[in-house]
């Protein structure tokens, strides 16, 4: 396979090819309710070129390995056909070319686990739920993913690599008086089935968590000083600032270049964002993106100044900047475009979450979240469980908490951070240009946001 | 295609049903006035549902050659499957015929790629610092399926759609306005280049800021944002909350749970939608159908499996892909208009907001009616018309309240949002959160 696929990219004819192939197999389990929805096993198997001629890029998919010399033909003449009409074209950033094997290093592969072991392992955590007094349904679902990812490109870099890929959600609704409450927990990992064990804890208190947002108030609209966990404040630097250092955002807008200008002051000089793949064991972790370029840890904002942006071979090409490994597709129907990996905010001075409220005489303390949204400035997201914040002390907990905000303002309004980091890794993903869901991470301490939108009653 | 039973599915499942699909796609991307990619694919698969001893097992496959291997994949994931406590699909054709616009299949790249710079040229003739964002492709493909019980369906199908932006990232100030457009055959370029300049003209309303308090306002909701409002409802009818129980809508067939003004239908039928079909994922023939008639919950949407267990027929609704097992949806939602002419809504809406994109209401809690979200883009209302665009505020919103006692008005125009064809609404009283 490797001779075959350098010979196709090496004798394409186009400036630069590369061909990715990928072969996965899946396992999903899912219960509904008291009942057992859906298990499966199945196998996914695909490949796509991508040809550069002058700067502009063909794009084939296919199905069939026997389809792929073709479709190498077919490539190169969508990549003509843009060439003949683009007055822009694209300069790829030089990457050193590897030839790398990356085997599986999982502490316990989910397919040495039985299909029977597993189910009995979430049926038992979804009837942890089910038999909670109040929680009138449930659903658990998980999945791992064993892919083989083969790529070649004509400059002669080869990486074949094994991957692992496996989540698992639970979420228990209560519905009393005709107000449904909900809540959710998870785990995520690339490292095997073991961190699946022993989650009972979590799952009860999902379960009375739903109950007690069934009986709580919808929380009064209006503008607060917001206390995030270290989950939602991990969704909202991914929302709210990881996207936006997005390289293809950047790339060919002057303007967004000087919005996103290196050394502009973003924040305090206690908020430090990067984005690593070399956390091991998350789901954002990567030893090669899907151009074959190594990751690394991305330093975006230190001591609150932007100091860097993430990016693929084509954007950093574009910008004259060094490719930085984000470059990833979530499956062979997609080119891979600039996507984060594990994006974090660092440890800040401001000691722990206790610390964070005791000067708050009106707030809220939102944890945990249903996942997030945002254009560019805006961003938006639902916490899934939210309590007041009153005379410096967690008070009563209240409902349907959405929190807005412009990012540029909210990033500057963060005026604490705690000491306390920690990554969550969940069963949810990522979503860009229709790729969705793409195993990432986000981790942070609690933080501290003054001024934040609170949709409400 | 190749073979859709093999020996060994038809020997050994007690029932079965296969399901084939291909297709393939051209698509052409503009971004930031550039062309950026000309996309081709194509994809494939097969997906069988066997019984075993009473149970049903599920695997898929994107490669149609490997039926033997999938269908004793589905065989080994019977003994852990849900009851087969329905029936596949039975022999039955629809009466209705199909749309199939071959075109879609012999879309020429340079072509595509010259409307996109027609488009890019038409927003700078209205709005010079905007940049021009463009995407516009089609294919056409085939689903095939089959069931022990006696249903061999076939069914061709073609697609064309379209998506045009004005916008700009600048300080303080990052901007969006777009048109976009689906369907089951070509739509002609003259539509695209027109709602490039439409586009183009709400950029120039929404490039000057408009000042907001908090507070409670009239709220004409403009399509796009009508989609987010009937999501509750989407999610309410839907076949899976009706067959568990969580809907608060399992006994509200024949109530008057809205406005007498409101009528939704489902349309697999519709010759300009782009969700229709004579077959649902299961081999179902299709029905158009009302959702709400005159305020009036009519009817849900269901799975042969949802179907059963809540003890209802079958609507034809089960949508599905390769890789996933059927699962309740709408086709074509169809909301009927109004009486009201736009332009008096705009006069109505005075001292009040016009809402054109949400952001983040994926994540309301659905069931219980809630649409959360920021207004991603909002504008003033004064005079009749929108004097500008409003920013850093949030609604949160009861929909079943809106839908049933808050509607002010309905507009006599529709517009296409996706696979829903729906007019603007404007609500009474909505509390909007601003800083």
């Amino acid at each position: 396979m490797k001779d075959l696929l350098t010979s196709l990219a090496k004798k394409s004819g186009a400036d630069y090819c590369e061909l990715r192939l990928e072969d996965s197999w899946q396992t999903s389990v899912a219960f509904s309710g008291k009942d057992l929805e859906n298990v499966q096993e199945s196998h996914l198997f695909g490949g796509n070129v991508r040809v550069a001629v002058d700067g502009c890029w063909g794009f084939v998919t296919f199905n069939n390995l026997q389809d792929i010399a073709p479709r190498v033909k077919e490539a190169v003449t969508n990549a003509r056909a843009a060439s003949r009409h683009a007055k822009d074209h694209s300069i790829l950033a030089p990457a050193q070319p590897v030839q790398v094997e990356v085997r599986l290093d999982a502490k316990l592969d989910p397919r040495r686990v039985a299909l029977k072991d597993k189910i009995e392992l979430f049926a038992g955590y979804n009837e942890k739920m089910l038999s909670h007094p109040g929680v009138t349904s449930s659903n658990v679902r998980y999945f791992d993913k064993i892919t083989r990812l083969t790529y070649a490109n004509s400059e002669g870099t080869w990486v074949d690599r094994d991957e692992i890929d496996s989540g698992m959600g639970g979420t228990a609704i209560s519905r009393q008086g005709g107000i449904t409450g909900r809540a959710t927990c998870g785990q995520g990992g690339r490292d095997g089935f073991e961190r699946f064990r022993n989650m009972d804890l979590q799952f009860e208190e999902a379960a009375q968590n739903a109950v007690e947002t069934a009986k709580a108030p919808v929380i009064q609209g209006g503008t607060y000083t917001v206390v995030c966990d270290p989950h939602l404040a991990g969704v909202f630097v991914h929302e709210a600032f990881g996207h936006l250092s997005e390289g293809d955002n950047v790339a060919d807008d002057p303007r967004m270049q000087e919005v996103l200008k290196l050394g502009r002051k973003f924040g305090e000089n206690y908020l430090n964002i990067w984005d690593t793949g070399l956390d091991a064991g998350l789901r954002g972790f990567l030893q090669y993106d899907d151009e074959g370029v190594p990751t690394e840890k991305t330093w975006l904002i230190k001591d609150g100044v932007l100091v860097g942006r993430l990016h693929s071979r084509e954007t950093a090409g574009r910008m004259n900047e060094k490719p930085t490994g984000n470059a990833r597709a979530i499956s062979y129907r997609f080119p891979p475009i600039p996507r984060m990996r594990n994006t974090c905010i660092g440890n800040g001075p401001h000691g722990s979450f206790n610390d964070l409220i005791k000067d708050i005489k009106l707030g809220v303390y939102a944890l945990d979240a249903y996942g997030g949204q945002t254009n560019g400035e805006l961003f938006t997201f639902t916490a899934g469980q939210a309590f007041m914040i009153r005379d410096g002390k967690v008070a009563e907990r209240v409902r349907d908490v959405t929190l807005g905000g412009n990012v540029f303002d909210t990033l500057r309004n963060i005026t604490g951070i705690a000491g306390d980091y920690h990554v969550q890794d969940t069963a949810g993903g990522c979503g860009k240009g229709g790729q969705m869901p793409l195993p990432v991470s986000h981790g942070s301490p609690h933080i501290k946001i003054k001024d934040v939108v609170i949709g409400g009653q | 295609m190749p073979p859709l039973a093999t020996e060994k599915l038809t020997r050994n499942a007690d029932a079965y049903e296969t399901f084939h699909s291909e297709g393939r796609s051209l698509r052409v991307m503009f971004e930031n006035d550039r062309l950026t990619e000309i996309r081709q694919g194509e994809n494939s698969g097969l997906a069988i549902r066997a019984v075993k001893h009473g149970k049903i097992g599920f695997s898929y496959s994107s490669k149609q050659d490997e039926v033997e291997a999938v269908a004793e994949a589905a065989l080994r994931m019977t003994p852990f499957g849900k009851s087969y406590d329905f029936q596949f699909a039975s022999p039955a054709k629809s009466p209705h015929v199909s749309v199939f616009d071959e075109r879609c299949g012999k879309l020429d790249a340079e072509k595509l790629v010259l409307l996109c710079g027609a488009v890019k040229d038409a927003i700078k003739s209205i709005a010079p610092d905007a940049t021009a964002e463009c995407s516009l492709g089609g294919g056409i493909g085939r689903t095939r399926i089959l069931t022990s019980t006696g249903q061999e369906c076939v069914e061709n199908e073609s697609s064309y759609g379209w998506f045009v932006s004005a916008k700009i990232s600048e300080e303080g100030n990052f901007l969006s306005t777009y048109r976009m457009r689906s369907g089951n055959r070509m739509i002609p370029d003259a539509e695209v280049l027109q709602g490039a300049r439409e586009a183009a003209q709400e950029y120039l309303v929404a490039r000057k800021p408009a000042p907001l308090k908090p507070g409670s306002y009239p709220v004409l909701f403009a399509p796009s944002a009508v989609s987010d409002l009937l999501l509750p409802i989407a999610v309410s009818i839907n076949g899976l909350n009706i067959a568990k129980k969580t809907s608060p809508f399992v006994e509200g067939l024949g109530q008057k749970l809205f406005d007498q003004r409101l009528t939704i239908l489902d349309d697999p039928f519709h010759e300009e939608g782009p969700s229709g079909g004579l077959y649902d994922g299961e081999g179902i023939v299709t029905q158009k159908r009302p959702i709400v008639e005159n305020g009036v919950l009519k009817s849900f949407v269901h799975s042969l499996s949802t179907a059963k267990q809540a003890g209802h027929a079958p609507t034809g609704n089960a949508a599905r892909s390769v890789s996933s097992l059927p699962m309740p949806g709408t086709h074509n939602v169809i909301m009927s208009p109004g009486t009201d002419d736009l332009d008096a809504l705009y006069q109505r809406a005075n001292g009040g907001l016009c809402i054109a994109q949400l952001i983040g209401t994926f994540t309301s809690n659905f069931l219980a009616g809630q649409v959360s979200g920021n207004v991603s883009l909002g504008y003033l209302v004064q005079d009749g018309r929108r004097v500008g665009r409003v920013k850093n505020c949030a609604l949160n919103v009861n929909a079943f309240d809106v839908l049933k006692s808050r509607i002010l008005g309905i507009s006599k125009q529709r517009e296409w949002v996706g696979s829903e064809l729906l007019p603007w609404v404007l609500v009474d009283g909505v509390q909007i959160s601003a800083r």
